[in-house]
């Protein structure tokens, strides 16, 4: 197997899903945020986000918090620092094998 | 679903933007500005009431300042929150250090250039409502602006700009000229905000109790 193919292989296949990516995506850019602000950025249905968010959450990249913002309940959402570490080392691996296959 | 992950990043940054209601905050805080600069040329310069509006702007400054985040707050968490959704932005206190430090420079520049050499080169213009807008005008555009990436922006730096050189060639006294200034500068800003809210309202109603998570 050529060194190309061996990086992909690498890539962490729970951020390289496209819907995962995206949530991570959104999430390391704000220190939080909630359920709905999520579902309208990734256009993903309620049980979709809601199973993303679960498999994030169990992985340890996401935390998960149910609160309140006065009367109404909020499930905000957070990147955690193993979350942006992988993150950032996925755009590294990517960013690598795109610049050797070039 | 957005392919481009830069898009997405700038997007969700955008989103503080979205409601206009930073921009209604900001109108209000030119408008009270305007005011304290109408009101001490107006009392001049020698009167009891002038020497405390002198002491009172930076109470008006950092207490607008607070007032507006409390106001801002209240209102995203009353009409955009349930709407659209809840962001907290993380605060990149290198990057705010930076902007700070470009504002005080160009500032101090500003103060400095005025001070040694243009009184006596321009002296047809008044500098300090010339310069007022063209530092106004700078930060809505580099900073406002480029950062968010939203037109509205560039134009209101403009009008700041064309507004201060503007003013500063009608031969009003300053209090009054920066008065002026500040005041339609607000109302610019009130007008621009209130335009993104109705817009934002109409596109986004808020969701029915069963749709929320």
């Amino acid at each position: 197997m050529s060194n190309e193919l061996r990086s992909v292989t690498e890539l962490d296949r729970l951020i390289h899903e496209p819907a995962r990516l995206l949530i991570v995506t959104i999430l390391s850019t704000v220190e939080s945020a909630d359920f709905l602000f999520l579902q309208r950025e990734t256009d993903l249905t309620k049980g979709n986000l809601s199973a993303h968010l679960s498999r994030l959450e169990e992985a340890g990249y996401v935390k998960i918090e149910k609160t309140f913002k006065g009367k109404l309940p909020l499930t905000v959402c957070k990147l955690t620092s193993a979350g942006k570490k992988s993150l950032t080392q996925y755009r590294q691996q990517l960013q690598d094998f795109m610049n050797r296959t070039q | 679903m957005q392919s481009n992950l830069s898009d997405v990043e700038q997007r969700v940054k955008r989103y503080w933007y979205t409601d206009g209601i930073g921009e209604l905050t900001g109108g209000g805080m030119f408008i009270l500005l305007g005011i304290y600069f109408a009101a001490q040329q107006y009392y001049g310069e020698n009167s009891l009431f002038s020497g405390l509006l002198q002491g009172g702007l930076v109470i008006l400054l950092i207490g607008g300042m607070a007032i507006g985040r409390w106001l801002i707050k209240a209102l995203k968490s009353r009409l955009t929150y349930p709407r659209t959704g809840y962001v907290e932005y993380r605060v990149d206190r290198q990057n705010s250090n930076r902007r700070r430090v470009i504002v005080a420079v160009v500032a101090a520049l500003v103060a400095a250039f005025s001070l040694v050499f243009a009184e006596r080169v321009v002296s047809f213009l008044n500098l300090t409502l010339a310069l007022t807008g063209i530092l106004v005008g700078a930060i809505l555009i580099f900073l406002q602006g480029r950062g968010s990436g939203l037109e509205r922006f560039y134009v209101l730096g403009g009008m700041s700009i064309v507004l201060g050189i503007a003013l500063s060639l009608s031969g009003l006294p300053d209090g009054y000229g920066l008065g002026l200034f500040y005041g339609l500068m607000g109302f610019a800003y009130i007008i621009s905000g209130g335009m993104v809210l109705r817009r934002y309202l109409q596109e986004n109603p808020l969701p029915a109790e069963g749709e929320r998570e």
